[in-house]
């Protein structure tokens, strides 16, 4: 055991950590702060193009599907300092989607779909809450029905965020309505969002951020727009969620927060005299998320170790997620604290803090994540049951 | 980035592990509460002697084994997991490390051998009154006289300190501090017993104008306060460890029982509010695992480790107290009953919470050094 970057590592982290503050121009923050940390803008796009033209978005892909043959670990280091630059990476696509249809795509969305993601020019929604189906996935309706040589897909989809700037989305649709247990009449499809059949509205919410309900009115798709096996899309959804669980708690951005406020707090004057960072109460809730970011930063780090062994335990993946999510929001209060009133003035004040008004803005965000991605209640109920092998109620 | 053991890291683990819960049981362990008994199973101190594991990271030609520091914080982990009725921490990890760093080579040649076939018993005297940092020792004071010492002064819950061969401690000088190997049998020493939550046999040490010969002075003024931050470290963390064991099987020992207990005719496990009470104890653990290796890894590869040290204590703190009553809760009148082995168990996350720094204290030490700008995260 050695848990320590290696010194290839370290070299990586400062190799992209120069590259991002030379892609992050004043000009491609302001949109993305715009965009509410989403992207979809014009230099988003832009520089995501480029990351693909460098070979970053793939770095920890193995070789012959395009990528730079690294592990998984430098994988994380790449969306660690994407994501510390505040650039929107779309990690659903990447590192969660992407790598699902690399393992169990067909021959053409391997061809077709996964090389424009290591380029950076595909993006993926993902298909499942619906009206009646959030944590009882299993139970959703919107059906694929055989037509022909292809399929006809009918629904609608809740949440499917970045759906409004996706060229497809990730869809789970019930193909056996008559299967012994819901989960087992469920497939994965590749959607185009071009299809006239589909259309999106926007949901606002309270940090701001666009969601969006979709809608599927009779879209044909052919037959290899399934991914993976007829009625074997259970397997894909967990899996696809395992990887998504990594990416949503990644602790970057957290850290170049903390550092950002340690160094305002050292020189802001205290009219009362004294720095900001000399009272003992700022310092413990500093070092309350110091202390929390380090373990975030582990976990992190062993599951991306995990994945290059090949052993990625259920529990640590839930594990993590229940963490994170819920440690962000202890990090915006805490942290909120320290900046103080502050933290409650908008970015669109003229003169507002930065950093002030970046807490304000994800304490609203920051619930999200809590139930997004697979509520931490069921979290905790496969954490209890995979890692400490307690017995469930049946459901 | 690499989380797996090394095939020399399992053997030890695996060793220790078949070792010390072979021959830990909940009934031997019962002929120490109350202070019925010495807590110290020499029959069991012995087999690891026999195994090498007292001396894991002690260099060969002291007849150890060669290891480092990682081997040695799975042993403790390992014996924290079983309680085991040893003094492991204060003879290897406070004590014998120190020697084999900083002694000369008569010192090591002296006490080292000794260590690893446990017929030497060292032990170290960390804290003070309302002082548990073991760099800053305020009420133990040193004379220079000639080439000796004399100390005054007092230190407080010093493990075994009746028994010891030596105890490692330091003192304030005119020009620094300096950290000497006491023998309690010498003139001036009085030993007054405390009774701990533990039931482990610690001391009061008091020092009345103790000679220290030259041979057992381990540590010169000027690098004695770096030496025991160095010794403090390693100890802190060797807490974190036992911390780790002991919590892992106070949360695996509730998990199994939350799986044979029925009420309203069904296994309490299935209830989710019980599961998500263990769940919590589990990101809990994995969280404390995951700070107490990167602390010790650092520690064993030479690295700057005070902030990951600090961290790891402020998890170990956070995580013995939440995981123990967590564990008493789910077990119910179980928990809190003497004839079920839970409730040692919680008295040791409570020992391992409050020696060398309790989480509100090492906060503040971390808190400090964010503010000075020691502590950002990279």
């Amino acid at each position: 055991m050695k848990v320590e970057f290696t010194a290839a590592q370290d070299a990586l982290r400062k190799e992209l950590r120069a590259y991002f503050d030379e892609l992050m121009t004043p000009a491609l923050k302001a949109e993305c702060d715009e965009a509410m940390g989403e992207g979809g803008g014009p230099l988003w796009r832009e520089a995501l193009k480029k990351m693909g033209k460098d070979g970053w978005i793939g770095v920890g892909w193995p070789k012959e599907l395009g990528g730079r043959g690294m592990s998984p670990i430098e994988q994380f280091i790449f969306v660690e300092e994407v994501m510390r630059a505040g650039y929107p990476f779309p990690f659903l696509t990447t590192e969660s989607v992407g790598p699902q249809l690399a393992e169990h795509g067909n021959e053409r969305q391997k061809r077709e779909i996964v090389p424009k993601i290591l380029a950076g020019e595909c993006l993926i929604a993902i298909g499942y809450s619906e009206p009646g189906a959030g944590t009882d996935l299993a139970s959703l309706k919107t059906s694929a029905v055989k037509d022909g040589d292809g399929w006809l897909i009918n629904g609608q989809k809740m949440w499917t965020s970045l759906a409004h700037f996706c060229d497809y989305v990730w869809l789970a649709c019930r193909t056996d309505p008559d299967a012994a247990k819901p989960h087992k009449g469920i497939s994965m499809f590749m959607v185009p969002t071009s299809d006239p059949g589909w259309s999106c509205s926007p949901v606002i919410t309270l940090g701001e951020v666009r969601t969006n309900a979709t809608f599927y009115d009779n879209i044909r798709v052919p037959e290899d727009a399934m991914v993976g096996e007829l009625n074997g899309g259970w397997k894909l959804i967990t899996s696809q969620l395992n990887r998504e669980r990594l990416s949503l708690v990644n602790f970057g951005p957290t850290a170049e927060m903390f550092n950002n406020i340690v160094r305002w707090a050292q020189t802001l004057d205290l009219p009362t005299g004294g720095k900001l960072i000399d009272e003992p109460w700022v310092q413990i809730n500093l070092a309350k998320v110091r202390a929390g970011v380090e373990a975030l930063k582990l976990v992190c780090y062993k599951q991306a170790w995990a994945m290059t062994e090949g052993n990625l335990e259920m529990a640590d993946a839930s594990a993590a997620k229940v963490y994170g999510s819920e440690f962000f929001i202890e990090v915006y209060r805490l942290l909120g604290e320290v900046i103080g009133e502050a933290s409650l003035i908008s970015r669109r004040t003229d003169g507002a803090n930065p950093i002030a008004s970046r807490i304000e803005r994800l304490y609203r965000t920051a619930s999200i994540i809590t139930f997004g991605g697979g509520t931490n209640e069921i979290q905790r109920d496969i954490i209890s049951a995979a890692g400490l092998w307690m017995p469930r109620a049946s459901r | 980035m690499d989380f797996g053991f090394s095939e020399q890291q399992r053997d030890v683990q695996n060793l220790a592990r078949e070792i010390l819960s072979d021959s830990v049981t909940a009934e031997k362990l019962s002929h120490y509460d109350d202070y019925k008994g010495e807590r110290f199973d020499r029959e069991l101190w012995s087999k690891l002697a026999q195994a090498g594991l007292l001396g894991v990271a002690v260099d060969e030609e002291y007849g150890g084994m060669g290891f480092g520091f990682f081997e040695l914080g799975l042993l403790v982990e390992e014996a924290g997991r079983t309680i085991a009725p040893l003094p492991l921490i204060s003879h290897l990890i406070s004590s014998a490390l120190p020697i084999q760093q900083f002694g000369s080579s008569a010192q090591k040649q002296k006490w080292l051998p000794g260590v690893c076939s446990g017929e030497t018993l060292l032990t170290a005297a960390l804290s003070e009154a309302h002082n548990d940092d073991p760099a800053e020792p305020y009420l133990t004071t040193a004379k220079v006289d000639g080439d000796t010492l004399l100390l005054s002064g007092q230190k407080t819950n010093v493990p075994f300190a009746n028994i010891a061969n030596r105890i490692l401690l330091a003192a304030k000088s005119s020009d620094g501090v300096v950290v000497v190997l006491l023998d309690p049998k010498s003139e001036g020493v009085s030993l007054t017993t405390q009774q701990v939550t533990t039931y482990e046999p610690q001391f009061v040490v008091n020092l009345d104008n103790v000679r220290i010969h030259a041979e057992d002075i381990l540590i010169a003024a000027a690098d004695g306060k770096a030496a025991m931050q160095w010794i403090a470290e390693r100890s802190t963390v060797a807490l974190c460890a036992h911390q780790l064991g002991a919590s892992d099987k106070a949360m695996r020992m509730t998990a199994s029982y939350t799986a044979e207990r029925k009420q309203f005719g069904v296994l309490i496990s299935t209830f989710q509010a019980v599961g998500h009470r263990a769940a919590n104890c589990f990101i809990d653990v994995e969280c404390l695992r995951l700070n107490t290796y990167q602390a010790i890894s650092r520690l064993d590869g030479g690295l700057d480790a005070t902030n990951e040290v600090q961290i790891a204590k402020i998890w170990a703190g956070d995580v013995g107290h939440r995981v123990s009553y967590a564990a008493q809760h789910l077990h119910g009148g179980a928990g809190i009953d003497r004839d079920y082995p839970l409730w040692r168990y919680c008295t040791w996350l409570r020992h391992n919470e409050m020696v060398l720094g309790s989480s509100a204290k090492t906060l503040a030490k971390l808190g400090k050094r964010i503010a000075a700008g020691d502590a950002f995260c990279s």
